[in-house]
């Protein structure tokens, strides 16, 4: 892996592209440095584990499944580790690899079978799904029921040599973490969508009748991508419940699933990589500005979202494109503002 | 023994027989025009043939294998290629892409290596770009390789969609209706570029309205109408063929 990016760095990628993603990556590592208020540390650790979710939707969508229950692998996650550490006494860190295995192999099974429905069918049946897991984990009292399961314990420490260690006291080491985390995803994102697998999606995503004509088993290419965004989700459940000690079935329900769609399409859904970025930072922040006015704040960030998706349906980061497709145009097309077109790159007429 | 022997095969769509007992053969390297008026059955065989389609009954028979009803994707992975009457092509990607796309059959590496992008994967991903772009050549596409798909001219995409199924190293290639929207200059390279495969050792079953190309492409025809075989034998033969006459012109 580090071998691919070493080589993505000296061949494939030009320096333009490089420069604005490390200034990202150095952004994002001395922020909390500069802002150590903890509330708004804890806002960018929500902006990266939304961002994780978004990305294993995105995977799914970039083979041209539609799913509405991520927040269930989410879900599974979470218990899984917290039910480990607090029932069976495991260390953090093994959990979080478990419970992403786990989140892996539910996915596995559930993916097998519904990847075989109809586009829509699939659709409804994940938001079921997502609806079933919230029904099982507030129901059952093994999972703690409606109340949820509070006081999850924190990380355990990681002895450093020269006797530092990193205790998961501060809130900025479970930034670093989410970091580490959300670095990962990226990679392993980056690494599959660059790679003849990321190829494979997209042809099924385009076509499929062309696609299956070509050899391509559309089956077992969109049940990777079902699995892997499993395995995502389930690894930032972990995360998010010893990072917020605290997890009920509520906040794993289908609006979690809503919302996870909302951040990638905001950003959009062409940009794998940046557009949930994008979107979960937008869509994490915005709420926060909108505090005061709690009742309103789902109504301005739905109407804000209606704007994008009708007049940008490529999302946000689609803007630039849609702008220097304006300019290249005839003048009698030239009479449409920019925004009112229909962009190019969102809609493929495959 | 034929390459693809097609029995007694039958398609209901509803109560309606869209294939009804149809019996043919294709030989190795030959190349064979499927011919009938609109709506005689010509696509509905090619789905049944390539998997898209699962037939009520009958049988098909690819190099001595039974393939009825298997996915369209182990079919394509024995050597069945084809091509579609709409254009079919990832029209947002570029030339070359399409291309790449269809050379999925012959990555032999694993995935988990594709993943890691390890040397093997990476070597091989140079050859397949190569080996696309000798494609490309042969067929004529070679200066547009990194042109997006959707800007290509008809006639270009037309060939790009044989391209596509000639990634997949076919040995058998059924085209659907490939001189559609072509004026005649374009027909004969097409004529020509396919009697070039069929010297590479493919054979090739055609579907086609025009009547000169497939007079001059094919060595031997099948005529359907109203999804049964109503005529088979050399072009000379089906020319003169009352009922076949008949079913073009109608009767009177």
């Amino acid at each position: 892996m580090v071998l691919l990016l070493k080589r993505s760095i000296s061949n494939n990628m030009p320096v333009k592209k490089l420069v604005p993603l490390l200034s990202a990556l150095v952004t994002a590592v001395i922020l909390p440095l500069i802002f150590q208020n903890p509330y708004y540390i804890q806002i960018g650790i929500m902006i990266g584990v939304n961002a994780i979710l978004a990305m294993g939707l995105v995977m799914l969508l970039s083979t041209g499944l539609v799913t509405l229950g991520s927040a269930a692998y989410w879900a599974v996650g979470a218990y899984a580790s917290t039910l480990l550490v607090m029932k069976m006494g495991l260390n953090f860190w093994l959990a979080l690899l478990v419970s992403g295995f786990i989140a892996g192999i539910i996915g596995l099974g559930v993916g097998a079978v519904i990847i075989r429905l109809s586009k829509v069918a699939f659709t409804f049946v994940t938001i079921i799904i997502g609806i079933i897991i919230t029904l099982v984990v507030g129901r059952v009292d093994f999972f703690g029921g409606w109340g949820g399961i509070v006081s999850i314990p924190k990380p355990d420490p990681i002895p450093l040599p020269f006797s530092i260690t990193i205790d998961f006291t501060k809130r900025i080491s479970y930034y670093y973490l989410m970091l580490f985390l959300l670095l990962l995803t990226i990679l392993v994102s980056f690494a599959l969508y660059k790679s003849r697998i990321g190829r494979t999606w997209k042809a099924i995503k385009l076509n499929l009748q062309l696609a299956e004509t070509l050899g391509i088993n559309s089956y077992l290419y969109a049940l990777l991508a079902f699995v892997i965004s499993a395995v995502f989700a389930g690894l930032a459940g972990s995360f998010y419940a010893h990072t917020f000690k605290t997890i009920e079935p509520e906040t794993f329900g289908f609006w979690r699933s809503i919302y996870i769609q909302v951040y990638a399409i905001l950003g959009g859904v062409d940009f794998y990589i940046s557009g949930p970025i994008v979107g979960s930072i937008i869509l994490t922040v915005l709420p926060e500005l909108f505090r005061m006015a709690k009742e309103i704040e789902p109504i301005i960030t739905a109407i804000i979202l209606l704007i994008i998706v009708i007049f940008l349906p490529g999302g946000l980061l689609s803007l630039p494109e849609v702008i220097r497709n304006s300019r290249g145009l005839g003048a009698k097309e030239n009479l449409l503002p920019a925004l009112f077109r229909r962009n190019k790159i969102s809609r493929s007429k495959n | 023994m034929a390459l693809l022997e097609i029995r007694n095969l039958t398609k209901y769509f509803g109560g309606l027989a869209a294939i009804n007992g149809v019996d043919m053969n294709i030989n190795e390297s030959e190349i064979l025009g499927l011919i009938g008026p609109n709506g005689a059955g010509k696509s509905t065989l090619f789905n049944m043939v390539n998997g898209t389609d699962r037939p009520s009954s009958g049988k098909i028979t690819f190099k001595g294998h039974d393939i009825t009803g298997l996915p369209t994707h182990r079919i394509a992975k024995m050597g069945i290629g084809r091509t579609f009457q709409a254009t079919t092509l990832f029209m947002n990607e570029t030339v070359l892409e399409n291309v790449l796309t269809g050379f999925h059959l012959r990555y032999k590496t694993e995935l988990w290596k594709a993943f890691l992008h390890t040397p093997a994967c990476r070597h091989e991903d140079r050859t397949c770009r190569l080996q696309a772009g000798e494609i490309l050549e042969f067929m004529g596409l070679q200066s547009l390789k990194n042109e997006i798909a959707r800007n290509l001219p008809h006639g270009h995409q037309r060939i790009l969609g044989i391209c596509l199924a000639l990634a997949t190293r076919p040995s058998l290639l059924l085209l659907d209706e490939p001189a559609t929207g072509m004026h005649p200059e374009e027909m004969n390279n097409l004529v020509r570029l396919i009697k070039k495969l069929r010297e590479g050792g493919i054979t090739i079953v055609v579907v086609e309205h025009h009547m000169q190309a497939v007079m001059n492409l094919c060595d031997r025809l099948v005529v359907l109408n109203f999804g049964k075989k109503i005529a088979e034998g050399v072009p000379e033969e089906i020319r003169k063929n009352k009922e076949v006459i008949e079913a073009y012109l109608g009767t009177d």
